[in-house]
């Protein structure tokens, strides 16, 4: 691991950053190409995710959140910086806390709904048996139990997408991060899926991190938002939402005066860059 | 939580046949009908040429000696032992090539280093043709029926490596990186992803080497043995005896069709999944 990367645990007795999740700090990310040219794709991104929020990272295309994603998942290391987690135990791998809802849903077309959702479980080390009664549990609770025996190809992108996200809930990780994970459905498929992913994940108290092209669904999901700026990305602007806490629901979200202040804030934001980006 | 889609209704299949299945079966029929019916053709053509004397029956053979010599060949058991000793070396040879070549294509995945370094040698010895090497195979093992497994062996060994080697090479990273985030070691990554991944691709190997087993046999008899197919055809031809070289190449194309068979009936087991 490269020296300037400490994973530590921060300290229960302090009093201010107990809140603190996920601290990033001055985390840095430059990919070398095939030519041995230098890419700064991160070139500065510090930011606090608090315990049990829910956080939207919305950004150009392009401009590295996957990249931000993998390397807090520990898939990657950065070029520097830190990654400081609140309930870091030692002698595990940053990744054992973290749920990492990659950008598709990446089920496996070999295995049956039961076995993927329970592929996570299966990797730790534990037995069949308690693997399906979990994953039966699991798949019941979220509507697919008929599924269960089904090969991901006869599901629709909906279920699948709530699969993905079974696999990742199942061996319950206190954080997780969700890649775009509604960008592959129609409308009122991802309305409904926003709902139910922000009241399922808001009952077993998680932190979540959410990346969106998507300002709208940001607005309606969100505690907070954090605005990128194009390659070689920072935090542009950081703004606290709240609705969907409020309302408890994301659609009624969506009818509140403040939602449209915000959209056309965020969408300023991103169009400044858009339009550089253009010329 | 409120689940706001209602669950769907089970996928359960019921196992009675629709309407259009039995379409399906009947026009299945029918072509199997029209194959007969082209078959019976040719052969009464040929006979037909054949009695009033269109087609000389010293160069090409005719049904009814064909058929003749079939019954005689069967009758001393020629056949049987002919038909036994290719079906064997070439089932052991392609067995062997197929299962072992496609492992060390998937363990190439592990060391990718050594993939890297092997991958020029290779595509030329992919695109040698294994026959040419039967002479010097003969030399070494004889001209019994372990020369033909070895050359049996390597042409189908070469094919499947690369394959095994392609296919798990061509997994998707993310497939990979999800692997990893849900904790999972480098062996575990191989068991659960790289060789289920890169089994259609193995199966086609598999179906690709029944091809090759059986030209780098037969080549291998044609040069040099004493029992086998080849050897018959091989033999009869050098006698003109075209009816007996007609009955060889008969028992081939079953040989062939009969392994092909085999092959997509495991492969239909293997991959139940993809026909849901
Ligand atoms: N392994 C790598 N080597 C070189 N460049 C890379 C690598 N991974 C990512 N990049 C580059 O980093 C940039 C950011 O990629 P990333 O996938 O993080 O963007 P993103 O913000 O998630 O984009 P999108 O919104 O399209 O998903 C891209 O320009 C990509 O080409
Ligand atoms: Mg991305």
């Amino acid at each position: 691991m490269n020296a300037a990367v400490r994973t530590a645990a921060i300290s229960d007795t302090e009093p201010y950053k107990q809140e603190v999740a996920i601290s990033l700090k001055h985390l840095r990310k430059t990919f070398e190409d095939e030519d041995g040219n230098l890419v700064e794709v991160i070139r500065d991104i510090t930011l606090d995710v608090r315990e049990k929020e829910f956080i939207s990272i919305v950004g150009p295309s392009g401009c590295g959140k996957t990249t931000m994603f993998n390397i807090i998942s520990s898939l990657i290391e950065p070029s520097d910086g830190e990654i400081i987690l609140r309930k870091w135990r030692p002698k595990e791998r940053r990744g054992s806390q973290i749920g990492y809802m990659l950008q598709r849903d990446l089920l496996f077309p070999w295995r049956t709904i039961l076995d993927n959702v329970s592929l996570g479980l299966e990797l730790s080390g534990a037995s069949k048996a308690e693997c399906h009664d979990k994953a039966y549990d699991y798949l019941s609770r979220y509507g697919l139990g008929d599924f269960a025996k089904a090969y991901p190809s006869a599901l629709s992108g909906g279920m699948r997408q709530r699969a993905a996200l079974i696999r990742t809930l199942i061996t319950d990780p206190d954080i997780i991060l969700l890649d775009e994970p509604f960008s592959a459905l129609d409308y009122q498929t991802r309305l409904v899926l926003e709902d139910e992913i922000v009241s399922i994940l808001r009952e077993f108290g998680k932190t979540v991190v959410l990346i969106t092209h998507d300002i709208g669904e940001a607005i309606a999901m969100s505690d907070r938002i954090a605005v990128m700026t194009q390659r070689p990305t920072m935090v542009k602007n950081l703004y606290d939402v709240g609705l969907a806490r409020q309302y408890g629901s994301c659609i009624k979200a969506r009818s509140d005066a403040r939602y449209q202040t915000l959209f056309d804030e965020i969408w300023a934001d991103l169009d400044i860059q858009l339009g550089a980006h253009r010329s | 939580m409120s689940t706001v889609l209602t669950a769907p209704s089970s996928p359960a299949v019921k196992k009675t046949r629709t309407p259009r299945q039995r379409r399906a079966r009947q026009i299945i029929l029918q072509d199997n009908a029209w194959r007969c019916v082209i078959i019976g053709l040719i052969l009464l053509l040929w006979q037909t040429g054949v009695d009033h004397k269109f087609i000389d029956p010293f160069l090409m053979g005719s049904p009814a000696g064909i058929g003749a010599e079939a019954w005689r060949m069967m009758l001393s058991g020629q056949l049987l032992t002919d038909t036994m000793a290719t079906v064997k070396a070439t089932v052991i040879g392609f067995l062997g090539g197929s299962i072992l070549g496609s492992l060390s294509g998937l363990l190439l995945w592990y060391c990718k280093r050594l993939a890297r370094i092997l991958d020029p040698f290779l595509i030329a010895l992919n695109g040698l043709p294994k026959i040419s090497l039967a002479p010097m195979i003969i030399i070494w093992f004889g001209s019994g029926m372990f020369s033909k497994v070895a050359l049996a062996f390597i042409a189908t060994f070469v094919v499947a490596t690369l394959t095994a080697y392609q296919g798990s090479h061509q997994i998707d990273q993310s497939l990979v990186n999800l692997m990893r985030s849900l904790g999972a070691k480098q062996q575990q990554i191989f068991t659960k992803l790289v060789v289920p991944a890169t089994m259609p691709w193995i199966i086609s190997a598999f179906r690709l080497n029944i091809g090759f087993a059986l030209i780098a046999e037969i080549g291998g008899e044609f040069i040099s043995s004493d029992t086998g197919l080849g050897h018959l055809i091989f033999v009869n031809g050098n006698l003109f005896n075209l009816n007996a070289v007609w009955v060889g190449v008969l028992a081939l194309m079953v040989v062939a069709v009969a392994l092909y068979l085999v092959v997509s009936q495991v492969e239909k087991h293997l991959f139940s999944w993809s026909r849901q």
